[in-house]
């Protein structure tokens, strides 16, 4: 497990850290910094995605497949961003959109030098990709090779058909309801509120939001629209969602 | 925060809508938030309004309404919906297929499950229903004005539960399309048909609805739609999926949901993503750090991999020329192939490359190099100038091999490259003149042949009046020509007309001015060139041929016909890579030796001979320009596009002249390949090479075989022709000439099919041809017994070739 590269500083496994265990054990502080890191290697991951030209469906796998990672490290014994760069590279292979480790290592290389040349293909390259396939190798054994999730997104884009045909036509095509609920479910993955949620609730939780943004009103009957859409949901099931992603974007500010 | 938004405008329409609903306190941290938002103060006045209307209760969370406020800039932006009007219209076009193939889980209406109350479900259908929308029903009334429908579903436009409404439609008569015009149309239509109509009016006021059988009723985007009576099979599949969950409250949104194969789809998000309008690839975030449109293009991975690509192909092209530095060629092509392999088209690699090739006398290699590095980088310094210097060298290759055409083409094409090479500049000045000589010479030529060419097109019986008269001349001239042969000192043996051998041919010539001066033309060339090497005359004689076939062998190159391999034709089409060179020039000494020989000969035989040959040539030619045409076109893209630029459209012109000739030489032979229907790759080596011999001999000897001969002298005429064509590009006396080859040429195309005495005829009568038909005996009467050796063996030549060609 423990690669031959430099940059993989490998510890060996430490006691499995679950996510609400961390943020009781950590101390407020220090869950408050890894909550930072993992959202600015998130948005590494989110962004490296768009440059690669991949879809939604295996970036939200790469941002599991990282959350879940560090669900069970430490954040202090791995690079995340190697992480990342290896979650990105299994992401592919899992949601069968493949990338190749040259390109991952290009634009990352990019990512930290901004505006620098781009990287040789010497030495230094190979050791960077032998480093990026020895760590997907470390999640792999790490998540146990439970490396396929079931997302929001299927949901919500059903979601959104359905309710889509209780608004009048007109009205539902001057407001962007599709874009921001996507845009929403995308931004969830800077967070590990992305596993702590079901999927179905994540993906009610955005369309909530974004018809909630736009005023958007929908027939009332006896049950509320999402109590159709996923019996089990409650109220505060959403609110718990929305509060996480509005955390989020209050990171954002804080972060960058 | 809000320094991007600056520049965008904020759907007011939206924004009012959203005030409307959440009221008061969201507008005040809209203010709050977006204080530095010009766009927002901009409509900040429209909105006070709003608020006041607000219904709100004021249970929203205010952290939501925080967060509307702060992203406000983002929400609103007109640019941030990406689906389109267009998207949406489609959409509905789509929906009959989905039924089909299920893309995606197709649900009942929402409605269903939440339970919505009577009132509010009808208030809805009749605010949303509109023109043009299909609904299905049934039967349940016909009356002699129209019928009545019971509605029972949506089925496109609009997707709602409409089943327990209670709704009814009326379709009047007018709306029914009629079959036949005696019939009455409602007959067809029986209580409790299944009907799928279209909205025609909807009285909002009154809550009626009629509908329409008419295709024309239809919205724009639901016009494929089939209205009338259908099949209970055919309901709209959300409709059963409906009456499933009415039936069973225990068939949740969910069982449905999971229980559609469409759910399964592994690419049901991209398929519906594309249906709402969302981009992947561009995706929303209402993330202000990964707005797409901050990303750089350079930074995304394609962009980066390319540069990467470059930088390191350049990397083996520095090793390569330290290699080459060196003399290890080997090594420094190794190098650039494999910069090549790493980025395709590599520039430095190409130029580098190219001159490798150059050095190693690959010309054409290196030419096609240079183009290609042009083609992407049309200002390469080093590319223009080795390109420049390449084509003047080939051009002085191609100018020993008397291909003065090409190479004039060539130095021309060096010369837009780089005006001021002095080389190139004496080389065509050069070259020009040498070509004004042979016009010169040519056009004599074509006079004549014009003359003899509308006389010759008048009518059929006037032609094969013409034509009895030439070959009874021919055989007089025959008879002196075939002696001719042994006549270049001294023999005035038993040639009836002759005086002396140069007197005799002069005689016959002036008997029949016409096809003399075609003669005289040949050698007049051929005096002219004798003090080059034979093979340089013969390319000469076969120069416009060679051209050709040269281009023909290019674009052949590729895709190597089966028979290019097996025909001495194409070899002789010059030397394209340096193998080939080789092979061509030890044919061609093979070949020079022979004529030499035959030189000795007389000059007379000479012309014969070469004639021949080239009507040999020619005649593979015709048939190689047939399969040649379409790949020329495509090389002449190619050419256009290989970078060339300027000189393209030069060397286009003068490819698409010679392509005329080729054309109508082609045409001419035509009637010659369908009879010579050659398949097999060996039977046509073995023809080409006896009748590449063929000519030699035949050209000394009168025909021994006649048949055989007559085949090759049909053609000759064309061969002549063409030649005449040769210069076709040089001037406005090509027109002329091109005209006469077209007429002389009707006059054998009447006559190809014919038998070999009618097309013999015809070979006549363009060409001073003095052999043929003539008995054997006669000539061999006539000739020295030194040659009745030779003509013995020929004479077993053309057996073999006579029962080769048979095949």
């Amino acid at each position: 497990m423990e690669g031959p590269s430099p940059s993989l500083a490998v510890l060996r496994d430490r006691p499995v850290w679950p996510a609400a265990g961390r943020r009781q054990s950590g101390g407020e502080a220090e869950t408050d910094r890894d909550m930072k890191k993992h959202f600015r290697v998130c948005r590494f991951i989110m962004e490296t995605g768009v440059k690669l030209g991949m879809r939604s469906v295996p970036v939200a796998t790469a941002c599991v497949l990282y959350h879940r990672f560090f669900q069970r490290a430490r954040l202090q014994a791995y690079e995340p961003y190697l992480v990342a760069m290896s979650c990105v590279y299994l992401a592919g292979k899992v949601e069968e959109q493949h990338t190749r480790t040259r390109d991952i290592i290009n634009v990352s290389h990019r990512y930290f030098n901004s505006g620098s040349v781009t990287l040789e293909c010497d030495k230094e390259f190979w050791d960077l990709r032998d480093s990026v396939v020895q760590c997907e190798l470390l999640i792999l054994r790490q998540l146990n090779f439970h490396v396929s999730f079931e997302h929001p997104h299927k949901y919500l884009l059903h979601y959104l058909m359905s309710v889509k045909s209780l608004v009048n036509r007109h009205a539902w095509s001057r407001t962007p309801v599709a874009e921001t609920s996507w845009a929403l479910l995308r931004d969830c993955y800077h967070g590990a509120m992305c596993i702590r949620h079901t999927p179905q609730h994540i993906a009610i939780a955005t369309l909530h939001l974004a018809l909630d943004s736009y005023g958007v009103e929908l027939p009332v009957g006896d049950r509320e629209w999402w109590q159709v859409l996923c019996v089990d949901v409650t109220k505060a099931d959403i609110d718990a969602v929305i509060s996480d992603l509005l955390q989020l974007y209050d990171m954002e500010a804080k972060c960058i | 925060m809000d320094s991007q938004s600056r520049g965008i405008r904020m759907d007011r329409d939206l924004l009012r809508q959203c005030l409307t609903y959440h009221g008061e306190s969201l507008f005040n941290k809209l203010k709050c938030e977006q204080i530095e938002n010009p766009d927002f103060q901009a409509v900040v006045s429209d909105l006070c309004k709003a608020t006041c209307e607000s219904k709100s209760d004021g249970q929203d969370s205010p952290l939501v309404e925080q967060f509307i406020a702060r992203k406000a800039d983002i929400l609103f932006c007109p640019t941030w919906k990406t689906a389109t009007h267009k998207e949406e219209e489609e959409e509905q076009q789509e929906e009959e297929e989905e039924d089909a193939a299920e893309p995606y889980a197709i649900m009942p209406p929402m409605e269903i499950f939440m339970e919505v109350s009577y009132e509010e479900r009808r208030t809805m259908l009749y605010r949303d229903l509109e023109k043009g929308d299909i609904l299905v029903g049934r039967i349940n009334n016909i009356r002699e004005y129209g019928f009545f429908l019971t509605l029972l579903c949506t089925a496109g436009g609009l997707r709602r539960d409409i089943e327990d409404l209670e709704l009814s439609a009326l379709c009047h008569i007018r709306e029914v399309p009629s079959t036949g015009s005696h019939d009455d149309p409602l007959s067809y239509y029986q209580i409790g048909d299944f009907i799928r109509a279209a909205v025609k009016d909807i009285d909002r006021y009154q809550e009626k609805i009629t509908v329409s059988l008419q295709q024309a009723a239809l919205s724009p985007g639901l016009e494929h739609i089939k209205l009338g009576v259908f099949p209970r099979e055919a309901l709209p599949i959300h409709y059963s999926r409906s009456l499933r969950a009415a039936a069973d409250s225990r068939e949740t949104y969910e069982c449905i949901l999971k229980s559609c194969h469409g759910y399964h789809n592994p690419s049901v998000v991209e398929y519906l993503l594309e249906k709402v309008g969302v981009s992947d690839t561009q995706p929303p975030s209402m993330m202000r750090g990964l707005q797409s449109k901050l990303f750089h293009e350079e930074d995304f991975a394609s962009a980066i991999r390319k540069r990467q690509s470059a930088s390191w192909a350049l990397k083996c092209v520095r090793a390569g020329v330290d290699h080459f530095k060196h003399g290890r060629h080997v090594e420094a092509m190794n190098e650039y192939n494999k910069a090549l392999d790493i980025d395709t088209n590599n520039v430095e690699a190409l130029v580098a490359r190219g001159a490798l090739y150059a050095n190693k006398g690959s010309i054409m290699k290196a030419i096609t190099d240079f183009e290609l590095a042009l083609e992407n980088c049309p200002d390469h310094r080093n590319a223009n100038k080795y390109l420049c210097q390449t084509l003047v060298e080939r051009g002085k290759q191609l100018e020993e091999q008397e291909k003065l055409v090409t190479a004039e083409g060539l130095y021309r094409k060096a010369l837009s490259l780089d005006e001021s090479n002095p080389e190139a500049q004496e080389a065509l000045h050069k070259i020009t003149e040498t070509i004004q000589v042979s016009i010169r010479l040519r056009e004599e030529a074509v006079a004549k042949e014009q003359e003899k060419a509308t006389s010759s097109q008048t009518s059929a019986e006037k032609l094969r009046k013409i034509l009895k008269e030439e070959k009874r001349m021919k055989k007089k001239r025959k008879r002196s020509a075939s002696s001719n042969p042994s006549s270049t000192a001294s023999s005035r043996d038993s040639s009836p007309s002759s005086s002396s051998s140069s007197s005799s041919s002069e005689s016959s010539r002036r008997r029949s001015k016409k096809k003399n001066k075609r003669r005289k033309r040949g050698s007049k060339r051929h005096r002219r060139i004798s003090s080059k090497e034979s093979s340089s005359r013969r390319s000469e004689e076969g120069k416009s041929k060679k051209d050709r076939k040269e281009k023909e062998e290019e674009v052949e190159w590729y895709p190597a016909p089966p028979n290019t391999s097996a025909t001495f034709l194409n070899q002789k089409g010059g030397p394209r890579f340096g193998e080939r060179d080789e092979g061509e020039a030890a044919e061609n000494d093979a070949e020079d030796k022979r004529i030499s020989q035959l030189y000795s000969l007389s000059a007379a035989s000479e012309d014969e001979e070469s004639d021949s040959s080239q009507t040999e040539r020619k005649r593979r030619d015709g048939k190689e320009s047939r399969t040649g045409e379409r790949k020329n076109s495509q090389r002449e893209e190619r050419g256009s596009r290989s970078g060339e630029r300027k000189s393209s459209e030069r060397g286009r012109e003068d490819n698409g002249k010679e392509r005329r000739g080729s054309d109508s030489k082609r045409r001419s032979s035509v009637g010659e390949n369908r009879r010579r229907t050659v398949s097999c790759s060996s039977a046509e080596s073995a023809y080409s090479r006896t009748s590449h011999f063929n000519p030699e001999y035949s050209g000394n000897s009168a025909s021994t075989s006649k048949s055989v001969e007559s085949r090759v002298r049909h053609d000759a005429p064309k061969r002549n022709s063409f030649d005449g064509g040769r210069y076709e590009n040089r001037g406005r006396e090509e027109v002329e000439e091109a005209k006469g080859e077209k007429d002389s040429r009707k006059g054998e195309d009447e006559n190809v099919p014919g038998s070999g005495r009618k097309s013999e005829g015809a070979g006549n009568h363009t060409r001073p041809s003095s052999l043929t038909s003539v008995p054997e005996g006669s000539v061999k009467k006539d000739l020295p017994t030194n040659l009745l050796d030779i003509f013995n063996q020929i004479a077993q030549f053309k057996k073999g070739k006579g029962g080769g060609q048979r095949k």
